[in-house]
Formats: structure tokens, C-alpha cells, sequence
């Protein structure tokens, strides 16, 4: 008997806990989820048993228009409101970095957006639009102008929601920014300046390329949570006028928690996982080749 | 001495309260928003005070029905004991019965089961029996009424309106008479909820026919097209709210009881709010009648109503299905009908002296409820329900035509009455 235990063992067994952790919280979810998929646990129909259905469920997702529109919507959520929230945001950064003498006012104004819940935001921006009684048409009136049906319109709900989701993802990009700006070294800036550099060129030249790895640790967080588009839709409109504003995520939502069909739900579910891999690993494949490139300087 | 005394009353008064804590049982019955918790709040509280051994927990959940069936599907999919008696919509009970979400409650009634249920309205004892099991009993009923404006229509002398183009020229007529822009002819639910359903299936009942048809789907008739074909009337006319897609249940009764509407078709619960609401603007200027139909057809109306169930995973059942017992009784009815206007499941209890003080229009009412139609029964009926309500959704928001709503409310509709 050995009394000392290898360095090996020992490895293992601290590293155990979190490996245990991980399996249960994550692996063993989403294995589930791939293994109900496989199958027609159609709860709404349970005369028929829960069966193996093979890849059926997925058969029937490629063939429903319902999954395709809702998809489609996700990636205009995801197109608008990604680059739309990167832009406010840096420039809330940037407002935040400045040398201001009392610094809380803007950081808490930063800080409130992403602090409140995601369906809260969409409660309040769907008051902010509602027809007869939305601030928005209250100041097109003042203005002279017509007021719109913002919500039951599908274009004007398509913009309405996406202000919103600008709104509310903006401080988010702002704060991961912000941590960027903060680590540029001021002699940079103080060097480009006795070379006589205008505030623009700095802006280009030092801000943006140093920026660069903040950027796109910001930009793969917000497009996983855009893909994943779901309280401010389903608050301010619930997926309508008709399905015209539903995403992916409520469209899973519906088919598991209303119609109760958790193998096609799981279907859904692991086919909007993919897509969300698919632009990971883009973003990744990117920042790996620019990080290569910018190490050959 | 005096300390032996003490420490005896102490002992003694611990073991009481261990032998009180053992025999009390606690109850916890969930509720929608909009049916009236402190209402039942009320009735609990004088259950608690004939049971004192049972104590009443009531959880208030989503304003609408669908909200609430969502977080009522994860409880009961993960076998929550959480629950014990849930209020569920009229349109549920297939569904629960096929999840096994709730307890049929044959075996709790025993000899008592014909005595019981002959004493409800026929609709609700069909609602709540499914496959000749007892799934749940009811709380109250409820159909949806025309409110209109008294005051309005004696000021234009006009007459109350059976048919809906009788509506709509009387609204015409009042709105262009007061000149108020916020005022508004005609207000349903329009939102993608549950009620939108039966704003496409009130005009299609009106006309005599029906969504199915032996168990068929049947929209292939002349009669489908009808509801489209009345609201594109009713919205060029000007007497829908412009908005009306965004519009939920309880939305009208916001509109009516701030004085910026003429007609609305809603349940019974608007009548005691815009009656008793402190804010209310119209207290006294209101009547009740039936919805108006199409020439030709005759009026029709959705059954709504909630009902009681008992959760298959309760670890009370036998003192839940006594408080379902009691909950669904002539004596709570009548309580429920004064303090909330709630409509009773008992015949006898709409020619009740109080209620019929407190609601005189309930000596209409029974048979407008008695004629009330069910919503299509089936145990997928969540997806029924989505392919109506979002095709009339995308119709009164002017995003699809008749041909365009009524061909998609088909193809989704035809997997499910095949």
C-alpha cells in the first residue's frame, strides 16, 4: 500500500468535483435534450406512447414553414440588432471613459439597462408604444404627424422591438468595452499626439485595432444571446400581429410548454443549437486567423 | 412550587401546539389574475373558519389563460406536489386528463356523484366529464355578453341592436354625434390570446355553422369566410379601434369603464367592475344583452367559466377534493356572484333575491348561458386554439387576407381533426 497518492490521482481527483458539476448541469441536460429529440413524446397525445422516431422530428422541422419564418426572423434580429448594439454601445464606452470628475451618474446609467430583467424592458417598451396611450404616438401627434399601430404593424413591430433590444443590450456591449478602453496605455495616446495625430486618427489607429479583442468577446456574447431571442418579443407582441415577429426561442417555447410535443420541441431546441455553434465557431475561426496575422507584425 | 407549575403549563401547551401543528393541513390552490383572488380570498377565509384544521394558501398566477397554463405545465410535467387544487379555463380538462395532471374525483363522490352533478348547468357537467370520468367541478360560469352604453343609446333614441349591421349604423351614428376622438364603436379580443378565438367563432356559430363537423374539420363552407368578411365590415366602417390586434381581454374593460367605448363583447366579470370600481366612468350607464348576429342567423355565444381541479400529485387529496367540494357549492356560487359578478353554475341561483340585486341582468342571463357553445373539444386543443387565434390576429392587423387566414388556419388545423 501506498500511502502518498501520485501526482496523477491526485489531479484527478481535485479536478473531479468540477467535471462531476459540469456533467450534471451541462452534458447530462443536453444529451437529454438530443436523445427526447429521437423520439415522438408527444404528451398531447399519449395514446400513442412516447416512441423512437428516428430523426422524424428533424424531417418534419426542415419541412415546417412555421421553424423557417421563425428562424428567418432570428437572423434579422440577429443582423439588426447585433452591429446596431455594438455602435451604441462603444460610443457609450467611449462617454464613459472620459475624464469626467463625478463618474457614477454615467456608470449607473450604464449599469440600469442590463441590470433589469429582459421581460421588464419589453414591458415598458411595449407601453412606449402602445397605440392610444404610447408615449411614441404622443410625440408624433405633438409632432402633427399620424399616430402608428407600432405593434400590430409587422414592419413597425420589427423596428419597435429591435429599439428595444438595442436598448437593452447596448450597456452590456458598453460594460465589456469599457473594461477594453481601460487597459489601452495613455502613452499611446500621448505619443500620436506630439507625432500630431487628430482625435479621429487616434480613434482608428490606437482605439479600434487595440479594442479589437474586447470586440469580439462582446460580439459572440451578444449574438449567442440574439440567437436566443425571446422575452422582448414575447412581451410586446407575443409573436405577432400573426406569427410575423416570433423567433426561434418562442417557437420552441410554444411547441413544448403549450402543445406539450417535447420531442419535437427538443428537435427545435438542438437544431437552434447548432445554429448558435455555427456562429461561434465563425467568430472564432476569425479571431484566431486576425490574432495569427496580427502576431506575424 | 410555582416553578414545577410553569414548567408544567409549558409542557403542556408545547405538546397541544405538536398535536394542533400535526392535524393541520395545508392547502395551496392556485388562480388566474383575473378571477378575482380576493374574492376567493373571502370564501377561503370562511372555509378556514368551519375547517380550522385547514389552512388556505391561495398563489396567483398569469392573467391569462395560456400564461398560466404555461407555468401550470411545468409544475405538473416535473410532478410537482406543490399544488393541490388548480383553477383551470373551461377548455382544459381534455388536456388534463390526457396529461394526468388532474385526479378524477368518481371515486371521492361515490354515491354522491348523480346527487352532485345533477344540480350543475348540462354544459359544465359535459366541460368537466371526459371519457365518463369526472376530471375537475365547477367554480363559476361565464359567457360572453354585448355591454353597451344606455345613456348613449337613449340620447340617439336608438334602439339596443340585434344584428351586427344594426351595431354598426348605431355606433356610426353616436360617434359622430359626441365628436369624442377617444371614443370607440366596437372592442373584442384581437391580441394572439385565447379570447381572439372566440372572436372568429361567435359570427361563425351565428350563422349555424361550426369549426367541425363530426369530428371533421369543416371550413370549406361559405360560413368560414363570414367572421373575416363582419370584422373587414366592421373596420371599414370605422367602428373597430384601429389597434385592435393589439387588444386583450381585459383591455376592454379598461376602455368601456373609462367611458371611451360604445359596445364590447366580454364575459360577466366586466359588469361588477365597471358597477363597482372606484375609477369607474360609466357606473350606471351600462346594459347587458345578447351579441348581435348576422341577418339571417341568430345569436351565439362562447362558454367560458373555470373550473376546479385536483392535482394528481397533491398530498392533501382528500381534504382538496372536500375544499373543491365546497368551492363548487349553490352557497359559494351566490358569494361569488354578489362580491364579483360571477356567473352561477346553479340554475337555482340566478332567481336568488341577492344576486339578482346585485346583477339584475341576470334573469337574462341563464339562457344566453344555457345556449353558450363549447370551443372545439380536443386534447391538443392549445394547438387549435394557436391556429385560430393568429390567423384572426394577422386579419384584423390587415397582414392577411380572408383567402390568405382562412387557408393557413386550415393546414394547420387538418393534422389535428383528421
Amino acid at each position: 500500500m501506498r500511502r502518498d497518492l501520485s501526482e496523477r490521482t491526485l489531479g484527478i481527483l481535485l479536478l473531479a468535483p468540477a467535471a462531476l458539476l459540469l456533467a450534471v448541469i451541462v452534458v447530462y441536460p443536453i444529451a437529454t435534450l438530443f436523445v427526447n429529440s429521437l423520439y415522438g413524446v408527444d404528451n398531447a397525445n399519449p395514446a400513442a406512447g412516447e416512441q423512437f422516431v428516428g430523426l422524424k422530428n428533424y424531417a418534419t422541422a426542415f419541412g415546417d414553414e412555421r421553424f423557417w419564418d421563425s428562424t428567418l426572423h432570428t437572423v434579422l434580429y440577429i443582423l439588426v440588432t447585433v452591429p446596431a448594439s455594438l455602435v451604441v454601445g462603444l460610443g457609450l464606452a467611449l462617454l464613459a471613459n472620459m475624464p469626467f470628475r463625478v463618474k457614477w451618474p454615467v456608470r449607473l446609467g450604464l449599469l440600469l439597462p442590463w441590470a433589469l430583467p429582459l421581460v421588464f424592458a419589453g414591458l415598458i417598451f411595449r407601453w412606449f408604444f402602445e397605440y392610444k396611450t404610447g408615449v411614441v404616438n404622443d410625440v408624433l401627434m405633438r409632432l402633427g404627424l399620424e399616430p402608428l399601430p407600432w405593434l400590430s404593424d409587422p414592419n413597425l413591430a420589427f423596428a419597435a422591438i429591435c429599439i428595444a433590444i438595442v436598448w437593452k443590450s447596448s450597456s452590456f456591449m458598453a460594460l465589456m468595452l469599457l473594461a477594453g478602453l481601460q487597459t489601452i496605455p495613455r502613452s499611446l495616446y500621448e505619443a500620436a499626439e506630439v507625432d500630431g495625430a487628430t482625435k479621429w486618427q487616434q480613434f482608428v489607429e490606437i482605439t479600434l485595432p487595440m479594442l479589437r479583442p474586447a470586440i469580439f468577446v462582446a460580439l459572440i456574447f451578444r449574438t449567442i444571446t440574439a440567437i436566443q431571442t425571446f422575452d422582448i418579443p414575447y412581451a410586446m407582441t407575443g409573436g405577432g400581429p400573426g406569427d410575423s415577429t416570433e423567433t426561434l426561442a418562442m417557437y420552441i417555447h410554444k411547441t413544448t410548454l403549450d402543445f406539450l410535443d417535447f420531442g419535437y420541441g427538443s428537435a427545435l431546441a438542438a437544431l437552434m443549437f447548432v445554429l448558435s455553434m455555427a456562429a461561434t465557431s465563425g467568430y472564432l475561426k476569425y479571431t484566431r486567423r486576425s490574432s495569427g496575422r496580427s502576431g506575424e507584425d | 412550587m410555582k416553578t414545577w407549575k410553569i414548567l408544567l403549563t409549558a409542557a403542556l401547551g408545547t405538546a397541544f401546539a405538536a398535536t394542533a401543528w400535526a392535524q393541520q393541513t395545508t392547502l395551496r390552490i392556485f388562480t388566474g389574475g383575473q378571477q378575482r383572488p380576493d374574492v376567493m380570498r373571502k370564501i377561503a377565509d370562511e372555509y378556514q373558519k368551519r375547517n380550522p384544521n385547514v389552512k388556505i394558501e391561495i398563489e396567483v398566477g398569469g392573467a391569462t389563460s395560456e400564461a398560466q397554463q404555461q407555468y401550470l405545465s411545468t409544475v405538473l410535467s416535473s410532478k410537482d406536489s406543490v399544488l393541490d387544487v388548480v383553477l383551470i379555463d373551461v377548455i382544459r380538462p381534455a388536456q388534463w386528463a390526457a396529461q394526468g395532471w388532474a385526479e378524477p374525483l368518481d371515486g371521492y363522490l361515490g354515491a354522491d356523484r348523480q346527487k352532485v352533478m345533477g344540480q350543475y348547468l348540462k354544459a359544465y357537467v359535459d366541460a368537466n366529464t371526459v371519457g365518463g370520468k369526472i376530471i375537475s367541478l365547477p367554480y363559476f360560469a361565464d359567457a360572453q355578453f354585448m355591454y353597451y352604453r344606455k345613456d348613449l343609446l337613449e340620447k340617439y333614441k336608438r334602439p339596443v341592436p340585434r344584428t351586427w349591421d344594426e351595431m354598426m349604423e348605431t355606433a356610426r351614428v353616436i360617434m359622430e354625434g359626441e365628436k369624442n376622438p377617444n371614443l370607440q364603436g366596437f372592442s373584442t379580443a384581437g391580441a394572439p390570446i385565447e379570447g381572439t378565438v372566440c372572436t372568429y367563432l361567435v359570427p361563425l356559430w351565428g350563422m349555424g355553422s361550426d369549426l367541425t363537423r363530426g369530428g371533421k374539420l369543416n371550413l370549406d363552407t361559405p360560413q368560414a369566410r363570414q367572421p373575416f368578411q363582419l370584422y373587414g365590415r366592421m373596420k371599414q366602417a370605422g367602428v373597430l379601434p384601429r389597434n385592435i390586434a393589439e387588444i386583450p381581454t381585459d383591455r376592454i374593460r379598461i376602455d368601456m369603464q373609462a367611458g371611451n367605448l360604445i359596445f364590447a363583447q366580454s364575459w360577466g366579470y366586466v359588469w361588477n367592475r365597471l358597477e363597482n370600481d372606484a375609477d369607474s366612468k360609466v357606473k350606471g350607464k351600462i346594459g347587458v344583452a345578447r351579441l348581435p348576429h348576422d341577418q339571417g342567423g341568430q345569436s351565439a355565444t362562447c362558454i367560458g367559466g373555470w373550473q376546479l381541479a385536483v392535482s394528481a400529485f397533491s398530498k392533501n387529496k382528500q381534504e382538496a377534493v372536500k375544499f373543491v367540494r365546497y368551492l363548487s357549492s349553490p352557497e359559494v356560487s351566490e358569494m361569488q356572484a354578489v362580491m364579483a359578478s360571477h356567473l352561477p353554475v346553479f340554475p337555482s341561483v340566478y332567481k336568488d333575491p341577492d344576486v339578482l340585486k346585485a346583477n339584475p341582468w341576470f334573469a337574462e342571463a341563464l339562457p344566453v348561458v344555457e345556449s353558450a357553445r363549447s370551443r372545439p373539444v380536443s386534447h391538443q386543443y392549445p394547438q387549435v386554439s394557436d391556429a385560430i387565434r393568429s390567423n384572426m390576429n394577422a386579419y384584423l392587423a390587415g397582414t392577411k387576407t380572408t383567402d390568405t387566414a382562412l387557408a393557413d388556419m386550415k393546414s394547420r388545423l387538418q393534422p389535428i381533426f383528421r
